[in-house]
C-alpha cells in the first residue's frame, strides 16, 4: 500500500454524498465504499464520518432510516434526498472547475507567461 | 407561549434527546464491532481487534459532541454546564461578584428607570383613539383664540373630520359637605366624540346641548368621581351645584383619561361650552381649540387650507387672525419636554458605557488570572469559541445578577423620578415598571453582558499554552495588546466621565444663573391662598367688597403677619390675562396694535406684601374706590414701552374704550418694579394693576357674564416666621365668615419660584448625580488599572531602585502613566462635549453650551481626581523593598 493522502479540507462532505448516491449505505459501508473506490489511498479518521453524517442529514441532503445489515444486526442506513442530488452535482461541478483551474495554475512554465 | 406548551415542547426536546443518544451510541457501536470483525476474519485475536478497530475509529465522545453539536441539540446542555460553572466562580469570588453586579445594576437601573419616564412620556401615543390625527390650531401655536374665529375655522375647512374647542373654567363645588375649588374645562359638545374615548358610565355630550340654556349638563373624571361621590354609580341624573347654579351628572370618564393633556391637565370635570353672547367675539382669546384631521388629509394640506381661511379672515377682520398655526396634539403634550428627556436618556446611556467599561476592566483582571485554568482547558480539547462561549455565559450570568438588582433599583428610580419631577412634564403619572420597561431591562442587560463580557472572552481565550503552562501560575505574560485595551477603557471612561460633568457643570451654572434672577418681588416670608366666593352667600355683588375688605383686615391681624394684600392672579403661579389698552389723547391705534399688557387687580397692601417696590409715584390706596377717579400701576417695562422718555404719571389709560361711552379712564399714579409673572427665565411684559375696590369686575356688579371669571381673590400675606406655619390659621380666617367658601392653592411663594424652577433643576439633579457616579466609577477605573500595572511592575521598580532610581522617580514613572490616561481621555471628552454640548443650549439659561470656565474646571477637577487615584498605587510602589522586590516570584 502506497503512502495514504490526507483528506483536503471539505472534501470528506463531497465524498459521503457521492458515495450514498450509487446506494444506501449505513456509516460503516459509507467507510468501505470510499476506501475502496480510492484503492485505499485516502486516510480518513473514522470517528469523524459521524458528525459529517449528522451535519449533511440536518442540512437536508441526506436522511436516514434503521436497517438490516449483511450480518443480520440493526444498522443505520443512509441515502441521497433529491436536495442533496443537487447538491452533489454541484459541489461536483465546483470541484471539477476548481481541480482544472488549479492544475492549470500548477501547469504553467515560464515560457508561457 | 402557555406554561402548559412550553412544558410539552421541553418534554418533546428531551425525549427526541435521548433517543439521538441511544442511536448514535448503537450507530457507533456496530461500526466499532463491524470493523472489528474484518479483521478478527483476517486472524486478529478478538481483544487485540477490538482494542484497534476502537484505537481507529478516535474519540468515540468527542465524535459525540461533535455529531451534537452539528444537529444543534447540545445548546442546552452546554449553556447549563457553563451556566454551572458560572455559578461557582461567582461563589468562589463573592466580592468581585458583589461590585460588579453593584455596579451594573446601577447603570442598567438607572436606564431603565429613565427609559420607562422616556417611554411614558414620550414614545407611547396620547390616550386618544386614532391620536396621531389629532392636532391643535392655536395662535402662534400657544395663544387662544376668540370664539367668532374658530366657529369660522370651523365652518369653512374641509380639512378635519372635527373641530372641537375648549374653555377653562375653575367652577367652585357647593353644596355637598365641603366647598371645593375645582379646575374644569366647558368643551364643545363635538370634542369628546372626536376623542373616541367612550364614558365609563352614563354618556357624552349630545348635540344641542352646548346650545345657551341647554348647557347645564356635566361630566365628571373618575377622580373626582371617587373623592366625592365615592365611585357611586348612581350619580348619573344627580344634580351639583358648581358656582351656584345646578349642573345634571350625565357620565363619568374611565379611569385614566385626561382632557386636556398639555393644558389644563388637571381638569376633573367639563361641561358644554355654549359660548352666549360671546360666539360673535374676535376680541376675547380664551379658547384652544383640537381637530381630527380627515382620512388622507395630511398636516401640510391642512396647514395650507387654515393658512388659506385665515389669510381670508384676516383681509375681512384685520388684526385677527395672523399666525394661526396647526400642531400634531402629541407634539404640542411633549415638545417642551423632549429635548431634556433625550439629554437624560444620552447621558444616563453614558453612564451605562462606563459601567461596561468599568466591569469588563475587572473581567480583564480576572481573565489574567485565570489563563491557568484556561490553558488547562485548551490543554484539554476545549476550542476557542467553547470558551469564549464560557466566559460569555458568565457574563451573562454576572448581567443577569446587576439585572434583577437593577429591576429593583429602577423601581425605586422611577418612584424617585416621578416624585421629582416638575409639574409641567406631562403623564409623568402613568411612569412605572411595565411589560416594556422591563423589556428594556432585559435587552440592556443582554446588551451590556456582551459589551462588558466580549473583549475579556476573547482576550482569555487567546492565551498562549505552553507558555502560561510552563510559566507555573506566574501568569507574567501580559501582552500589550491586553494593556491597550486596558488604557483604551480608562480613556473612554475618562472621556464619557467628562462629557457627563461638563453637562452636569453646565446645568449647576443654568441653576445658579437662574437664582440670582432678580424677581422683582422677595419671595420668602410669603404665603398665599386663593378664596372663591362662588356659590356662597358672599358671592353677592353687594357683599364681595365689603367681605374682601374684612377678609384682609383679618388676615392682615393674625399674629405673626407682617403685611397683607390680594391679587387676582398670583405671579407665576397663577392665571395671566393680557388685554389691550388706548392712551388717552394718542391717535386711536389699528386693530390688533393696541398697546397690551398683563392685567392684574390688586387691594392696597399687596405690594407691600410682596416687597414689590414702587420706583415712582404711590400705591393704590383705601380711597381708590368705586366712587373715587380710577388708578392704574404699571411696571417699568411699560413706562418704556408706551411712554419713553415720558414721565408716565398722571397719564390716562382705558381699557373699555370700544365698548363703554364715555370710556373708564384711569390714571397712572405709580410705576412699579418688573415682576417675574408667567416664566422665571423669561422676559417681563407690559403689565397693569389695576385697584381691585374700584374694578366691576372684580367686585361681581359688572353684570357681564365673565364676572364669573373673578369670583375669587388671591390671599398674599407676609409673615414673620415661617410661612407655612400661618395656613391653618389663615383658612380658618376665610372660614370664620362663611363655612361654603372654597380655599384651594395655598402655597408659599418660596414654593412657587422652586415650582417654576422645578424643571431645570430636575435637569440638574438628574445630571449631577449621573456625573457623579460617572466619576466614582472612572476613578475606579483608573485607579484599578494603575494599581494592577504598579503591582506588575515591582520586579522592574525593584531593578530601578536597585540601580539608583529615587522614591521620586518612582512615583513619576507609575503617576506618568496615568495621567496620560487621564489626559487622552480629558482631551476626547473635551471634543466630545464641544460636539454634544449644543444639544443641551436649550436647557442652559445664562451659560453658553461651550462655556469655557466650566470646560476648564471639569478638566481640571477631574485631573485632579486622576493625580489622586493614581498617587495611592505610586505611594505604595514608592515603598517597595528592592530587595524583596527582587525576589518576588
Amino acid at each position: 500500500m502506497d503512502k495514504q493522502l490526507e483528506l483536503l479540507q471539505g472534501t470528506l462532505d463531497l465524498l459521503i454524498l457521492k458515495a450514498v448516491s450509487l446506494s444506501p449505505l449505513h456509516g460503516y459501508g459509507i467507510l468501505l465504499r470510499i476506501q475502496q473506490i480510492s484503492k485505499e489511498r485516502l486516510e480518513i479518521q473514522q470517528g469523524s464520518l459521524y458528525p459529517a453524517l449528522y451535519r449533511l442529514e440536518h442540512q437536508g441532503w441526506i436522511t436516514s432510516e434503521w436497517g438490516e445489515s449483511e450480518n443480520k444486526r440493526r444498522a443505520r442506513y443512509y441515502r441521497l434526498t433529491a436536495a442533496g442530488k443537487r447538491r452533489l452535482q454541484s459541489e461536483t461541478d465546483r470541484w471539477n472547475e476548481m481541480t482544472a483551474v488549479i492544475a492549470g495554475i500548477l501547469q504553467t512554465t515560464p515560457e508561457e507567461l | 407561549m402557555t406554561m402548559w406548551a412550553r412544558l410539552r415542547s421541553w418534554t418533546a426536546a428531551m425525549l427526541g434527546r435521548s433517543r439521538m443518544e441511544r442511536d448514535m451510541d448503537e450507530e457507533m457501536r456496530f461500526h466499532i464491532e463491524s470493523y472489528a470483525a474484518e479483521l478478527m476474519q483476517r486472524g486478529v485475536p478478538q481483544q487485540e481487534a477490538l482494542r484497534q478497530a476502537r484505537l481507529e475509529f478516535g474519540g468515540m465522545e468527542t465524535a459525540k459532541e461533535e455529531c451534537r453539536d452539528a444537529v444543534g441539540v447540545s445548546f442546552l446542555e452546554t449553556l447549563f454546564q457553563d451556566m454551572r460553572h458560572g455559578i461557582r466562580t461567582m461563589q468562589r469570588t463573592p466580592v468581585f461578584t458583589v461590585i460588579a453586579a453593584t455596579v451594573l445594576a446601577l447603570g442598567i437601573g438607572a436606564n431603565t428607570a429613565i427609559f420607562s419616564v422616556v417611554d411614558a412620556v414620550l414614545l407611547r401615543p396620547l390616550d386618544y383613539k386614532d391620536s396621531g390625527r389629532l392636532v391643535t390650531v392655536l395662535m402662534n401655536g400657544d395663544a387662544p383664540v376668540a370664539p367668532a374665529n374658530y366657529i369660522d375655522w370651523r365652518d369653512q375647512n374641509r380639512s378635519f373630520e372635527a373641530m372641537g374647542a375648549a374653555d377653562y373654567w375653575s367652577p367652585n363645588l357647593t353644596g355637598l359637605d365641603s366647598p371645593e375649588h375645582l379646575v374644569g374645562l366647558k368643551v364643545t359638545q363635538n370634542l369628546f366624540p372626536m376623542l373616541g374615548i367612550n364614558p365609563l358610565i352614563g354618556r357624552l355630550f349630545v348635540p344641542g346641548e352646548d346650545k345657551d340654556g341647554a348647557d347645564r349638563e356635566v361630566i365628571l373624571n373618575y377622580r373626582l368621581w371617587q373623592r366625592r361621590f365615592s365611585g357611586d354609580r348612581n350619580v348619573l341624573g344627580k344634580p351639583i351645584v358648581l358656582d351656584g347654579n345646578a349642573f345634571t351628572i350625565v357620565g363619568v370618564m374611565p379611569q385614566g383619561f385626561q382632557f386636556a393633556p398639555f393644558w389644563a391637565t388637571k381638569a376633573e370635570l367639563w361641561v358644554p361650552n355654549a359660548f352666549g353672547a360671546r360666539i360673535h367675539s374676535r376680541g376675547g382669546n380664551s379658547l384652544r381649540i383640537f381637530a381630527r384631521l380627515k382620512d388622507g388629509v395630511s398636516l401640510t394640506q391642512a396647514r395650507a387650507e387654515m393658512a388659506a381661511i385665515t389669510g381670508r379672515l384676516e383681509q375681512q377682520y384685520p388684526g385677527t387672525n395672523r399666525d394661526v398655526v396647526v400642531t400634531p396634539l402629541k407634539e404640542k403634550v411633549v415638545g417642551e419636554i423632549e429635548t431634556p428627556l433625550l439629554v437624560l436618556l444620552g447621558a444616563v446611556g453614558f453612564v451605562l458605557l462606563i459601567t461596561c467599561a468599568n466591569v469588563a476592566h475587572m473581567l480583564l483582571a480576572r481573565a489574567a488570572a485565570r489563563q491557568k485554568e484556561v490553558a488547562v482547558r485548551t490543554a484539554l480539547g476545549a476550542r476557542r469559541g467553547r470558551i469564549v462561549r464560557q466566559f460569555l455565559t458568565e457574563s451573562l450570568l454576572l448581567g443577569c445578577l446587576g439585572g434583577v438588582a437593577g429591576l429593583a433599583l429602577a423601581a425605586l428610580g422611577t418612584k424617585f423620578l416621578v416624585a421629582l419631577s416638575p409639574a409641567n412634564i406631562p403623564r409623568v403619572q402613568t411612569v412605572g415598571i411595565d411589560i416594556r420597561a422591563a423589556l428594556f431591562l432585559f435587552g440592556a442587560t443582554f446588551v451590556t453582558s456582551i459589551g462588558f463580557g466580549l473583549a475579556p472572552a476573547l482576550q482569555a481565550s487567546s492565551v498562549a499554552l505552553s507558555d502560561t503552562l510552563k510559566e507555573g501560575g506566574r501568569g507574567n505574560s501580559e501582552g500589550r495588546g491586553r494593556n491597550r485595551l486596558r488604557n483604551l477603557l480608562v480613556v473612554s471612561e475618562f472621556a464619557l466621565a467628562l462629557m457627563l460633568l461638563i453637562g452636569a457643570g453646565l446645568m449647576i451654572r443654568t441653576f445658579a444663573a437662574l437664582g440670582a434672577v432678580d424677581a422683582g418681588f422677595n419671595p420668602h416670608h410669603v404665603i398665599s391662598m386663593v378664596v372663591s366666593v362662588a356659590g356662597s352667600k358672599e358671592a353677592d355683588p353687594a357683599r364681595r367688597a365689603v367681605f374682601y375688605r374684612q377678609l384682609i383686615e383679618r388676615v392682615r391681624s393674625l399674629p405673626g403677619v407682617e403685611a397683607a394684600g390680594a391679587i387676582n392672579h398670583l405671579p407665576l403661579a397663577g392665571d395671566l390675562w393680557g388685554w389691550p389698552f388706548v392712551i388717552e389723547g394718542r391717535p386711536k391705534p389699528r386693530p390688533g396694535e393696541y398697546p397690551g399688557s398683563t392685567y392684574r387687580m390688586v387691594t392696597p397692601g399687596y405690594f407691600a406684601a410682596m416687597r414689590l417696590p414702587l420706583i415712582r409715584g404711590r400705591d393704590v390706596a383705601e380711597t381708590d374706590n368705586v366712587t373715587a377717579p380710577g388708578v392704574v400701576i404699571i411696571n417699568e417695562r411699560a413706562a418704556h414701552e408706551y411712554w419713553p422718555g415720558e414721565d408716565p404719571i398722571g397719564k390716562r389709560i382705558s381699557f373699555d374704550s370700544d365698548k363703554a361711552n364715555p370710556p373708564t379712564w384711569l390714571t397712572v399714579i405709580g410705576v412699579a418694579k418688573d415682576a417675574k409673572q408667567y416664566d422665571w427665565a423669561g422676559e417681563a411684559f407690559p403689565e397693569t394693576y389695576l385697584a381691585a375696590f374700584q374694578n366691576h369686575d372684580f367686585l361681581g356688579d359688572s353684570g357681564l357674564e365673565a364676572a364669573s371669571h373673578v369670583s375669587y381673590i388671591t390671599l398674599v400675606a407676609r409673615t414673620i416666621g415661617d410661612p407655612a406655619a400661618l395656613a391653618p390659621s389663615m383658612k380658618e380666617a376665610a372660614w370664620s365668615f362663611d363655612r361654603n367658601l372654597a380655599i384651594s392653592q395655598v402655597v408659599t411663594m418660596d414654593g412657587v419660584v422652586a415650582d417654576a424652577n422645578a424643571q431645570p433643576r430636575f435637569e440638574m439633579l438628574l445630571l449631577t448625580i449621573f456625573a457623579a457616579v460617572a466619576l466614582v466609577l472612572a476613578t475606579v477605573g483608573i485607579y484599578g488599572v494603575i494599581s494592577y500595572s504598579a503591582s506588575r511592575r515591582t520586579h522592574e521598580i525593584g531593578v530601578r531602585m536597585s540601580l539608583g532610581a529615587s522614591r521620586f522617580d518612582v512615583l513619576l514613572l507609575v503617576v506618568r502613566q496615568g495621567v496620560w490616561l487621564a489626559l487622552a481621555g480629558s482631551v476626547t471628552g473635551i471634543f466630545g462635549a464641544l460636539l454634544l454640548s449644543r444639544l443641551m443650549a436649550k436647557l442652559l439659561y445664562g451659560v453658553k453650551p461651550t462655556d469655557p470656565a466650566t470646560f476648564v474646571a471639569v478638566a481640571a477637577g477631574l485631573g485632579l481626581v486622576a493625580m489622586l487615584a493614581c498617587y495611592l498605587p505610586a505611594r505604595r510602589a514608592m515603598r517597595i523593598d528592592p530587595m524583596a522586590a527582587l525576589r518576588y516570584e
